[in-house]
């Protein structure tokens, strides 16, 4: 048997890129800046989200759509803080993709929003992924996991603008190293921006704040809004 | 875990393909850089049970190496009328 071999050149989720797109053109003609927050389950999403919706004004125009396989745990302790806040429940799904942010966000007028948090499942593979039409990925590794995990999971320390190294007050009670972590962290993305926080004490909270501050106000610059 | 989801979007490329080629697609080629977050074998193992019992069968997938964070579908092999 004879075969001839066509050619085929486009990305495998590229349905997903297209949802994506779509995503980031309507952000962006709402002037939304968007954040998909990644990490292994339990590394402090839902901690380092309180903390942050807890700090914003009442009149902050935020919103949080926040991903896991089941329950509703997530948006009941996000909801406390008077923004908008919807779960997405996976069903069994280990990420997010850009139908559901798309279902998501349905009803909710983006021309009354300035910033948008996405929780995804905890997980540090399969959401690196997919594009949920995300102006930044943050990564959020925390001090009692394993300073090699950067190595082990260079997907998403790749693609992830920050790197989150949450805990810290837990530092004198684990043996975490966390010069090799920000070391592993710059083997694979050099260059990565890398804040040291606690949303148990709130240390290095500012530093998240303003950083994120900066990186919506570089984005409307690059965007000319 | 989410590589049955990316076999399934290869089939459906396939599968749209298929809708206007006459010839039998035998083979499809995808590149998974290292940086993609896919597992290789995980890949095959699902790509294999979905394409099981599908109009496709049997369709092979070949798996190249790409570049960084790389996941494509790269080429088709259709059988010679």
């Amino acid at each position: 048997m004879t075969t001839t071999r066509v050619p085929l050149e486009r990305k495998v989720l590229s349905e997903n890129d297209r949802l994506a797109s779509d995503l980031r053109t309507r952000f962006r003609d709402n002037g939304v800046f968007c954040l998909n927050l990644i990490s292994s389950p339990g590394s402090g999403k839902t901690s380092l989200l309180e903390r942050t919706l807890g700090s914003f004004d009442p009149s902050r125009r935020v919103a949080v759509l926040t991903g896991d396989i089941q329950t509703d745990c997530d948006a009941v302790r996000l909801g406390r803080f008077g923004f908008p806040v919807r779960q997405i429940t996976t069903a069994g799904a280990c990420h997010l993709d850009g139908r559901m942010i798309d279902r998501a966000l349905e009803g909710w007028d983006l021309a009354n929003m300035d910033l948008l948090f996405i929780e995804n499942v905890g997980n540090l593979v399969c959401p690196t992924s997919y594009d949920l039409g995300e102006h930044a990925k943050v990564v959020t590794l925390s001090v009692t996991e394993g300073e090699e995990k950067p190595l082990k999971y260079p997907g998403i320390f790749f693609k992830a603008k920050l790197m989150l190294l949450n805990k810290i007050d837990l530092l004198p009670y684990v043996p975490f190293d966390k010069e090799l972590a920000r070391r592993n962290a710059e083997t694979i993305h050099p260059g990565i921006e890398i804040l040291e926080i606690s949303c148990t004490t709130g240390q290095g909270v500012n530093d998240w704040l303003k950083w994120i501050e900066a990186a919506a106000r570089s984005n409307a610059q690059a965007i000319g809004a | 875990m989410h590589e049955l989801g990316i076999a399934g979007s290869v089939l459906e490329a396939v599968r749209e393909r298929a809708a206007t080629e006459r010839a039998r697609i035998i083979r499809v080629g995808v590149r998974i850089g290292p940086l993609a977050g896919v597992d290789r074998n995980s890949l095959a193992f699902c790509f294999d049970a979905i394409v099981k019992g599908s109009e496709f069968e049997p369709l092979a997938l070949e798996v190249e190496d790409g570049a960084a964070d790389e996941l494509a579908l790269s080429f088709l092999d259709l059988e010679d009328q």
